[in-house]
């Protein structure tokens, strides 16, 4: 039943996907406007596919009904309500229904929020490409990732469960979603991009209608990729929160290009110049999505999310060369009308700041890609299998961050147009003496090693420019300085420091050491002491725990575990965390005792500042969610593009100089 | 001359106590490491054989363990680190070292992300130089007319 419903679900949206894509497309290309205004229709048929797919696929999961594959093979009679719900994406053929609803959610939206514009044919192409997307990721699990398919199953049968690691921290239930909303969500601009290029307007007009929805992409994916990190601290066990693993950094790369996307976007938006590269950024950022899909879902490369491997990655490959093959074909096709009259003065400049914070971005982009994919390259070319890991990533990483941090300090001072050597003086000096005072308080606390000072100076400077920004805002207009995109930006930009400097700290000043120790045995590391106590064993539904119980510091008594799974081969570890705003006590236990009463094998990590990562974090969702509510109203007959007039120096002072469009033609 | 003094003194000041503050601090961190920190340091540059990314110094499987005690007898030998890695490798195969080679084909992947970003650089200066020497746009009392007049209505 769970399985007819589910299918026709699946059916229902790929088969109105189809059908919108014709009706649109006949209606726009022959020039019949009924058949362009109906259209719009089948986005609310997709979302009922959807739902009804879902919901057929939660009831199966939540009955146990094992008569589906998918549920038989995650879930079991024993799995925790919130492990089960969440079983429909620990998964491949879930997670793509995962994928496809909140696609279809995020059609719908905009179906609604740009009703009024139903006959615009840049809306009507838009609403096409997502259409097609739509069709790809409906037509997978009608093919190769089916999540509804059957088999009999015996009386009486259990599954295994879902993977045990991914039952065993509640964040499994809110990474995967944040990070699809993130990933779908840039369907949305690519959407609109491919429209204009279709119909030839190629002006700012639908860049600052997504504007928001871009935003909004941008920030789901930094929260789902921050709470990974998270997740993969809390859960797996080796003392880190990031490992340059193929999926982390397929999460990684679309957040690059975006983050240089969302940047320069404000070029073309002030000046009108940068069309052709915004465009590629955005084609960049979706077609990197499907890709990071294609490297994790393919089995090509090895990874801790490699949890399930299928036939589906010649599908999404071609898919990927489809979108990377249109996307720099309409370009091309529309070039001559892409030019554009502006130029930039000065490289010391607001926009000249955009253009080194893209070349920054893309090299970091471009390490990230080429390291994740360079062993299949080697292997190809000449049989050579090699590994790329985090000794290379954090040699080639490292520099380009620093040159950010330094451009996140200067750039927001830096005025459009042109700036002098005076106001330059004038505007970094207290921001670069928070930053040499930084410095000087590390060195001071005996803090040694050139990149970690590099990035704690730096980051001082950073963060000293972003107050500088909200200080003077807030002056000015009182909590409404705080809102917008210049001013919400420059909080992400202090999310972004803390981060940064959390991330310098945690991975320059670890401990690491294991102990086999006795009942009642101390071991000291880093000022630290961890007294072993003993363990118990205790038995829940879904699995038998042997329990450590180990004192830190005459303290609380922490108990890091191993667990056994009915199912699985190997015992899973799950370390206990003591978090504390200055540093985390991170313990293991790594081997269990042999006998009642023996030495256990304990692992300490003692690790700084890990805390402020996930702090980080929230300030950059914070930032984020201030900068898309709408800051200061600008007046409509203020062009967007316009130069700033030299007469007006002192405006230019304000962060949030860079235009505000709060009404949208249709709002 | 005492005004420009005057006017960058602090920014003088800020770059000597930058310059002072990273001579001290940006020694080596630990001239003498610790048994355990050199065998942290040797498998962290090391791949665990059975899992997947992660180094044989974070990974509680049984094969990272019995890296980490091969080390760990290397060292208390008296081997050097590359000694180590290079008794890994013939081991294990080139692949156990996380950190890619420096030469042949596979030593273009330090190569090609400095050459792409030198590339960017020199094409963004290229631009720059060419808007430079394009002729400045001057609104025309047309364009201020048209722009009134919207402006108007």
């Amino acid at each position: 039943m769970n399985a007819v419903i589910g299918q026709a679900g699946v059916l229902l949206a790929f088969l109105s996907a189809l059908l919108g894509i014709a009706t649109l497309a006949t209606g726009l290309v022959k020039g019949r406007p009924h058949l362009v205004r109906s259209g719009r229709g089948y986005t609310f048929l997709i979302l009922a596919g959807a739902l009804l797919a879902v919901g057929a696929m939660q009831h199966a999961l939540i009955t146990h009904d094992f008569s589906l594959r998918f549920v038989a093979n995650n879930n079991s009679r024993s799995t925790p309500l919130l492990y089960t719900v969440a079983g429909m994406w620990s998964a491949l053929e879930g997670s793509i229904l995962l994928w496809g609803i909140i696609l279809a959610g995020y059609l719908t939206a905009i179906a609604i929020r740009f009703r009024q514009r139903v006959d615009d044919p840049l809306f009507g192409w838009a609403m096409v490409t997502g259409f097609v997307v739509a069709l790809f990721f409906f037509g997978l699990m009608l093919g190769p990732a089916n999540p509804f398919r059957t088999q009999s199953v015996p009386l009486g049968f259990d599954g295994p469960g879902p993977n045990p690691l991914l039952q065993n921290h509640p964040l499994m239930a809110f990474h995967p979603p944040m990070l699809y909303l993130g990933y779908v969500g840039f369907t949305v601009p690519f959407a609109f991009a491919v429209g204009s290029l279709i119909t030839g307007r190629l002006g700012e007009g639908w860049l600052v209608e997504t504007r928001r929805w871009t935003l909004f992409a941008w920030g789901f994916l930094t929260v789902g990729i921050i709470l990974g990190a998270w997740w993969s601290y809390e859960v797996l066990g080796w003392g880190g929160f990031w490992a340059w693993d193929p999926v982390e950094n397929a999460s990684f790369l679309p957040w690059l290009t975006g983050t240089a996307f969302i940047h320069s976007v404000m070029v073309q938006e002030r000046r009108g110049m940068l069309r052709v590269w915004n465009l590629s950024l955005l084609i960049a950022t979706f077609s990197l999505t499907i890709l990071g899909t294609f490297l994790t879902r393919s089995g090509v490369l090895d990874s801790v999310h490699a949890f399930s491997q299928s036939s589906i990655g010649p599908l999404v490959l071609a898919f990927f060369g489809l979108v990377v093959l249109v996307g720099v074909g309409l370009i091309v096709w529309r070039g001559d009308r892409l030019r554009s009259p502006g130029a930039i003065d000065s490289p010391v400049s607001r926009e000249g700041a955009f253009l080194a914070n893209n070349l920054l971005f893309g090299a970091f982009a471009f390490v990230v890609l080429l390291g994740t994919v360079f062993p299949l390259i080697t292997e190809a070319v000449n049989g050579q299998r090699i590994s790329v890991g985090r000794p290379y990533f954090d040699r080639m990483t490292t520099p380009v961050a620093l040159a950010l941090l330094f451009l996140m300090a200067v750039a927001p001072a830096l005025p459009w147009r042109k700036a002098s050597t005076e106001l330059l003086r004038h505007r970094l000096q207290w921001p670069a003496w928070g930053g040499g005072l930084a410095l000087v308080a590390c060195v001071a606390l005996g803090l040694r090693g050139l990149a970690p000072l590099a990035a704690f100076g730096l980051g001082g400077f950073a963060a000293g420019a972003a107050l500088r920004q909200l200080v003077l805002s807030a002056r000015r207009q009182g909590v409404r300085g705080l809102l917008g995109r210049a001013n919400g930006g420059m909080i992400v930009h202090l999310g972004v420091v803390v981060i940064a400097v959390a991330f310098a700290a945690s991975a320059s000043y670890a401990h690491r050491a294991e102990f086999r120790l006795n009942p009642g045995q101390s071991a000291h590391l880093a000022g630290h002491t961890v007294t072993y106590l003993g363990t118990e064993d205790v038995r829940y539904p879904n699995r038998l725990s042997t329990k450590a119980r180990v004192r830190i510091d005459d303290g609380r008594v922490y108990t890091p575990s191993l667990s056994q799974y009915p199912f699985a081969t190997q015992a899973i570890g799950t370390p206990s965390v003591r978090t504390g705003g200055f540093n985390d006590v991170y313990l293991t236990l790594v081997t269990s005792p042999e006998k009642r009463g023996g030495s256990a094998v304990i692992g300490v990590v003692i690790k700084p500042l890990v805390l402020w990562l996930w702090i980080g974090g929230g300030i950059m969702a914070i930032g984020t969610i201030l900068s898309v509510l709408p800051g200061r109203r600008r007046r409509p007959t203020d062009a967007a593009s316009a130069p700033v007039p030299s007469a007006r120096a002192d405006e230019v002072e304000a962060p949030d100089s860079i235009p505000e469009i709060a009404t949208v033609p249709g709002a | 001359m005492t005004g420009f003094l005057r006017r960058w003194a602090p920014w003088l000041a800020l770059l000597v106590v930058v310059v002072v503050a990273l001579s001290l601090g940006a020694g080596r961190k630990n001239s003498h490491p610790t048994v355990t920190q050199r065998v942290n340091h040797v498998a962290s540059q090391v791949r665990c054989p059975t899992c997947r990314e992660l180094s044989a110094a974070e990974s509680d499987a049984k094969a990272a363990a019995a890296i980490r005690i091969e080390i760990r007898r290397r060292v208390v030998l008296g081997q050097s680190d590359g000694e180590i890695r290079a008794f890994l490798a013939s081991r294990y195969g080139r692949d156990i070292l996380l950190k890619p080679p420096a030469s042949g084909v596979a030593g273009l992947v330090w190569v090609l992300p400095v050459v792409a970003l030198i590339c960017g650089a020199v094409f963004l200066g290229v631009m720059f130089r060419r808007w430079k020497d394009r002729p400045a746009l001057h609104p025309t009392d047309a364009d201020r007319a048209l722009v009134d007049q919207a402006l108007r209505g």
